[in-house]
C-alpha cells in the first residue's frame, strides 16, 4: 500500500511540473510587450532596459522558469495588476468560498447520483430506468451557465423565493440559514452535469452487481429486496468512488461560469475578473491553483481506490 | 417504404442535423439583418410585431442573431472534434506501435495535458491568442486531443499482438501498409465514435469561452457571447436572458443524445471521462 501511494506521489510530481509549465507559459507567450505597456512607444531606450532588468525580462525563458517556480513554492506568486496586492493574499479568501461551494454541490451530487442511478438498475426494463436514463443524459448536457441563467429567470426574478447572488444578505440575521438559501441556486447549478455522469456510471455498476450470481445467491437464501440492494450497493462503491472523485474535480473546474453569474467571491470568480482586466498574474496564479489541486483530488481517490479495493494496488 | 432500423438513432440524428440545417439556412430564415440594431426597439419581449423572439439591450432581433449565431457557434464545437479525432488517433496509434521511449514520452505528455481541468486548459491556451473562431478551435482542439489519443492508443494496443497483423508482418507488410490497411479499420470506427460523444461537449465549451470574453470578438453574434450580452436584463426582462442559454441548453441535449446512442450502437461502455 505504501509503496504504490509512493509510486503515484512520485508519478503526480512530473504532471505538476508539466502543469506549472504550461500555467507559466500562458504569461511568458503572451501576445504584446510589458515594457511598452508599462512605458508607452515612445519611452527612452535607456528607461526600457531598466525595467526590462527590474522585472528581471532580459534573462532567459528556462531561468526566469526556474525564478517563478521557486517563488510559487514559497507561496510567492507575484502582484496582481489590476489590484496591486499580492496574489496569494487574494487567492486564500476566496479558495475557502470556493471550497464551501464545491462542498455543497458534491453533497448534491452524490445524493442525486445514487438516488437517480438506483432508480435506473432496480428493474433493467422498466420505465423507470429510461426515466432515469433521459434525466441523466439532460443533466450531463445541461451547461452550468445555461442552467444558472434559467435557475436565476425562474426561482429569483419571476418567483423570487431565492437570492440571485452573494453569499449573504446584506440587511438581515444572517447565520447558517442564510448561508444555505444563498447556495442553493449556484450548488445546483453547478451540480448537475457531474450529477447525471455519476448517475450513469453507478446505474451500469449497480445494474452489473445485481444481475451477478452474488445477487442470485443472495435472493435464493431468502433475503428481501431491501437487503439485496444493500448488499449490491456495497460491492457497486469502488465505481461510485472512482467517478465520484472525478466529479469532485470536475467541480473545482466548473465554478468559473457558476461563481460569476451568481456574485460567489470564490476563485472561478476571481479567475473571471482577472481575465476581464487582463491580469495575468491572478490568471495564471488561479490557475495553478485550481490545477494543483484538481491533480491532489485525483491522487486521493487513487489512494482512496486502493484502500478499499487491494487489486488496484498492483 | 423505407423501414427506419434504428428508431432512437435516427430521431436523435434529425435533433442533432436541425441546428446545423438552421445556420447554413440563416439567410434565407433571418428576418432581419442581425447587427442592425433600433435603439427605439430595445429589449422587446418574445412575440412582439417583427420580432417573433423580442430584441436584445441594442435592439438587434433576437431571432436573427440566435440564427446567424450558429455558424461560428457549431464551428467552433465540429472543428476542433474533428481536428482531435485526427491528431488522436495520430498520436494514439503511433504510441502504440512505436518502442518503449516514443510511447512513454507521448502518454507523459498526454498526462499533463489530462491532469488540466478542460475548462482552464482551454482559457490558458485561449488566453495566449487574439481572440477569435481560431484560438477558441485551436483551444478546444488541444483540450480534447488527449482523450481521443487514450482511446486510441487502447484500441490499438489491444489489436498489437492479433495474429492477422502478425500474418500481414510476416508476409512482407510495411509499418504504413500496416497501419492503413489493418490497424485504421478498427481503431478508427472507435475514435469516431468516441469523438462523436465529444460534440456536444465542445459546443458547450466553445460557447463559454465567448462568454468569458475569449471567443468571437462582437458585433459577431455567438450563443455564448449573446448570453453575456444578454445578462444585464436578467432582472428586467428574464426570458430574453434565458433564450440563448436555452438553445445552448437544446443543442448539447441532441448532440449529446445522438452521441450516446452510437455508443450504444458500437456496444461500447465507455463513458467519457468529463
Amino acid at each position: 500500500m505504501t509503496r504504490f501511494l509512493l509510486r503515484r506521489l512520485l508519478l503526480a510530481v512530473p504532471t505538476l511540473l508539466g502543469v506549472s509549465a504550461v500555467v507559466f507559459a500562458t504569461v511568458a507567450l503572451v501576445p504584446g510587450d510589458p515594457v511598452t505597456a508599462f512605458l508607452g512607444p515612445g519611452a527612452p531606450a535607456e528607461a526600457r532596459q531598466a525595467l526590462a532588468e527590474r522585472i528581471g525580462l532580459d534573462r532567459p525563458l528556462p531561468v526566469r522558469y526556474l525564478d517563478w517556480l521557486g517563488h510559487a513554492l514559497t507561496g510567492d506568486l507575484g502582484t496582481s495588476t489590476s489590484t496591486q496586492r499580492p496574489v496569494a493574499a487574494l487567492l486564500l479568501p476566496a479558495l475557502g468560498q470556493t471550497l464551501t461551494l464545491t462542498a455543497a454541490a458534491f453533497a448534491l451530487v452524490l445524493l442525486g447520483g445514487v438516488l437517480l442511478g438506483t432508480l435506473g438498475a432496480l428493474r433493467p426494463h422498466g420505465w423507470t430506468k429510461r426515466l432515469s436514463g433521459a434525466a441523466a443524459t439532460l443533466a450531463v448536457s445541461a451547461p452550468q451557465y445555461s442552467v444558472a441563467l434559467l435557475l436565476t429567470a425562474v426561482f429569483a426574478v419571476h418567483w423570487r423565493l431565492l437570492p440571485a447572488g452573494g453569499t449573504h444578505d446584506a440587511f438581515g440575521a444572517g447565520g447558517a440559514g442564510d448561508l444555505l438559501r444563498h447556495l442553493v441556486l449556484p450548488a445546483t447549478a453547478a451540480a448537475l452535469v457531474p450529477l447525471g455522469l455519476t448517475a450513469k456510471v453507478h446505474r451500469a455498476a449497480l445494474s452489473t452487481v445485481l444481475g451477478s450470481e452474488l445477487a442470485d445467491g443472495l435472493r435464493a437464501r431468502g433475503l428481501g429486496r431491501a437487503a439485496v440492494l444493500r448488499h449490491c450497493a456495497h460491492n457497486a462503491s469502488p465505481a461510485l468512488l472512482t467517478i465520484g472523485g472525478l466529479q469532485l474535480a470536475y467541480l473545482l473546474e466548473g465554478v468559473v461560469f457558476v461563481e460569476t453569474l451568481y456574485a460567489w467571491p470564490g476563485l472561478g470568480r476571481l479567475l473571471y475578473d482577472a481575465l476581464t482586466a487582463r491580469d495575468l498574474p491572478l490568471v495564471q496564479g488561479g490557475v495553478l491553483l485550481v490545477a494543483t489541486a484538481f491533480v491532489g483530488v485525483n491522487l486521493l481517490v487513487d489512494a482512496a481506490h486502493a484502500a478499499i479495493d487491494p487489486r488496484v494496488r498492483s | 417504404m423505407v423501414t427506419i432500423r434504428h428508431p432512437r438513432t435516427a430521431l436523435a440524428a434529425t435533433a442533432a442535423l436541425l441546428p446545423v440545417l438552421l445556420a447554413l439556412a440563416a439567410p434565407l430564415l433571418a428576418p432581419a439583418d442581425p447587427d442592425a440594431g433600433h435603439l427605439a426597439d430595445r429589449l422587446l419581449d418574445p412575440g412582439a410585431p417583427g420580432h417573433p423572439l423580442g430584441t436584445d439591450g441594442q435592439g438587434r432581433d433576437l431571432l436573427s442573431r440566435l440564427l446567424w449565431a450558429a455558424r461560428p457557434s457549431l464551428t467552433a464545437g465540429l472543428l476542433p472534434v474533428a481536428v482531435a479525432a485526427l491528431a488522436g488517433a495520430l498520436i494514439g496509434i503511433t504510441a502504440a506501435l512505436t518502442g518503449r521511449a516514443t510511447e512513454q514520452a507521448l502518454l507523459r505528455t498526454l498526462d499533463v495535458l489530462y491532469a488540466f481541468p478542460g475548462v482552464l486548459l482551454a482559457i490558458a491556451v485561449a488566453t495566449l491568442l487574439t481572440p477569435g473562431l481560431g484560438a477558441t478551435v485551436l483551444a478546444l482542439s488541444v483540450v480534447l486531443t488527449p482523450a481521443v489519443a487514450r482511446v486510441a492508443f487502447t484500441e490499438t494496443r489491444r489489436i498489437r499482438t492479433a495474429e492477422y497483423l502478425e500474418a500481414a508482418t510476416v508476409s512482407g507488410a510495411t509499418r504504413t501498409t500496416l497501419v492503413l490497411r489493418q490497424v485504421l479499420p478498427v481503431v478508427a470506427p472507435v475514435v469516431l465514435v468516441y469523438a462523436s460523444s465529444l460534440v456536444g461537449l465542445a459546443i458547450v465549451y466553445a460557447a463559454g469561452l465567448s462568454f468569458l470574453g475569449l471567443g468571437v470578438p462582437p458585433p459577431t453574434p455567438e450563443w455564448g457571447a449573446m448570453l453575456d450580452e444578454l445578462r444585464p436584463a436578467l432582472f428586467t426582462h428574464p426570458w430574453l436572458a434565458a433564450l440563448p442559454a436555452l438553445v445552448i441548453l437544446a443543442v448539447s441535449v441532441a448532440f449529446n443524445a445522438l452521441g450516446e446512442t452510437l455508443r450504444g450502437r458500437l456496444g461500447e461502455g465507455t463513458e467519457a471521462p468529463r
